[in-house]
């Protein structure tokens, strides 16, 4: 049967190369907005993270021994605080130093002392919402220790607005781009199908079984869904290569691709086989209901 | 072998193809069915071969009743039969050999016997010496022969030829129908639908007329 298959792949040579062509760009299309969409979305999550309050500590608070990990304690418990970090009066004014820098005389004879220690505290992205995230600084103001709570509720509203936008928008990017490649190449392999429906059709008059007509079609799908995945790792490298000295240093994270070769040969081939394996049952199936 | 009780069959649009069919064709038996174009003859040949359902009524060919026969069983039936097509439906891109093995293919048919069997019925159709020729570089009659031949290579109990006829001028319209003599002499059942007139005369067979999808005599 598999010689059977490779004889018709040989016999159709034109239209199963088209139908891996399709099958590979598509699949390369698909895959690097999977690979964009990734990328921004690290992105976006390092802003997320930049996205902290500021709990000053009381002066008098942070004498008893073990007081800061106990601060730290407390604080993780409320619900919403995904990390703690202690920045201590030094390392404060030691940052102060770095931001000044160039107007360091600025802060001749300012004492590190004078700067209040404080916890940075990070958010969970579910409580990256205005109201949610209010909720964390009321609890944190209520503890004992808290001198002062700050934060920028504009900018983390802003952020929460524009992390729902992002997240909508590439879901529906996604889903449009998945439906396009599935329609392109069902299509692609229905045509090709579509030239062989009197084969079909003469083995289905001559008594051969529905699953003796499929399995040659079967194997032919898994063949040009291998070449097409095969194709799809070439262009996916090959364009990366060429966009990446197109573009200025800074945007080249976007084409970054964040998974092992492996990973994504692996993942390229197991979808361009069940494409082709399902578009071309699906379509000798359409034909033979009519023999 | 093959018997129709009351068979009927509408197609939706397009009226009644068959109306009220009751037929017996005994085992070795050559037949015509005839009549005008549109009468209900391609119609009657599909039900028999499985390929059309009736709207009512039997089919029973060899004793099995095969009225609204599952998928499944549709090959099974159709390894029984050879079918000759008015247009012969064959590969025109394959060679004779290969459109004549592909009968005995599908039935999983080892390759010495395939062998074997396709030298066998080409050369009863006279076209051994055009086994490595494609299809579509023969002539009319020599595809009707190809598609004879892939007709009786498995031996059927049973042959139907829808118009074999219909495409060949006089000469060798008698040899195909010769051949169809050939093969009911060997005990396969033989129906030939044609509206050839002169054929019928010529080859003294008993003859089912139909008319307006009704039998009205044979």
């Amino acid at each position: 049967m598999l010689g059977c298959a490779m004889s018709s792949v040989r016999d159709n040579l034109a239209t199963t190369a088209l139908t891996s062509l399709t099958v590979g760009f598509s699949l390369a299309i698909l895959a690097q907005f999977f690979f964009v969409f990734i990328n921004l979305d690290a992105a976006v999550s390092t802003w997320g993270d930049r996205t902290h309050i500021v709990v000053y500590i009381k002066d008098a608070s942070q004498r008893a021994p073990g007081a800061i990990e106990r601060f730290k304690g407390a604080s993780l418990a409320v619900p919403g605080v995904r990390a703690v970090e202690y920045i201590s009066k030094d390392s404060a004014f030691s940052e102060l130093k770095r931001e000044m820098k160039g107007h360091e005389g600025l802060l001749a004879g300012v004492d590190a002392a004078a700067l209040p220690a404080s916890l940075e505290i990070k958010l969970n992205s579910e409580f990256m919402d205005g109201t949610k995230a209010a909720g964390v600084v009321e609890q944190l103001k209520r503890m004992d220790w808290t001198d002062d709570v700050q934060y920028s509720q504009e900018w983390v509203e802003k952020f929460a607005a524009f992390l729902r936008f992002f997240e909508i928008t590439a879901l529906g990017a996604g889903l449009f781009l998945v439906g396009v490649t599935v329609f392109i190449v069902s299509n692609a392999i229905r045509l090709a199908v579509y030239e062989r429906r009197d084969e079909i059709e003469i083995m289905s008059l001559v008594g051969a079984t529905d699953a003796y007509i499929k399995l040659p079609f079967f194997i032919e799908g898994m063949l040009q869904g291998l070449l097409g995945g095969f194709l799809s790792v070439i262009i996916i490298y090959a364009g990366r290569w060429l966009l990446i000295s197109q573009m200025p240093s800074y945007l080249q994270f976007v084409v970054k691709i964040p998974l092992s070769w492996t990973t994504v040969a692996a993942s390229v081939f197991v979808f361009g086989i069940a494409l082709g394996v399902c578009g071309s049952i699906l379509s000798t199936s359409r034909f033979l209901k009519s023999c | 072998m093959i018997q129709l009780f009351h068979v009927y069959k509408t197609f939706e649009g397009a009226g009644t193809a068959l109306h009220d069919v009751t037929l017996k064709v005994a085992k070795g038996e050559f037949v015509f069915i005839t009549g005008p174009s549109g009468a209900g003859k391609s119609t009657l040949l599909n039900i028999m071969f499985g390929s059309e359902a009736p709207t009512g009524g039997q089919l029973i060919i060899d004793g099995r009743n095969y009225v609204k026969i599952p998928r499944q069983e549709v090959p099974s039936l159709r390894r029984r039969i050879g079918f000759v097509f008015q247009d012969f439906k064959l590969l025109p891109d394959k060679t004779v050999f290969d459109n004549v093995a592909l009968a005995l293919r599908v039935m999983g048919v080892e390759t010495v016997d395939i062998k074997r069997r396709v030298s066998k019925a080409l050369s009863y159709v006279r076209l051994q010496h055009r086994a490595n020729f494609k299809v579509e570089t023969l002539s009319g009659g020599e595809q009707q022969r190809v598609a004879i031949a892939r007709a009786v290579v498995k031996e059927p109990a049973i042959i139907l030829a829808d118009e074999p006829t219909g495409n060949l001028d006089p000469h060798l319209s008698l040899e195909t129908i010769e051949l169809f003599k050939e093969v009911n002499n060997k005990g396969t059942t033989v129906v030939v639908a044609t509206h050839d007139q002169s054929l019928i005369d010529r080859f003294a067979k008993r003859a089912i007329i139909l008319e307006q999808g009704r039998v009205v005599s044979g």
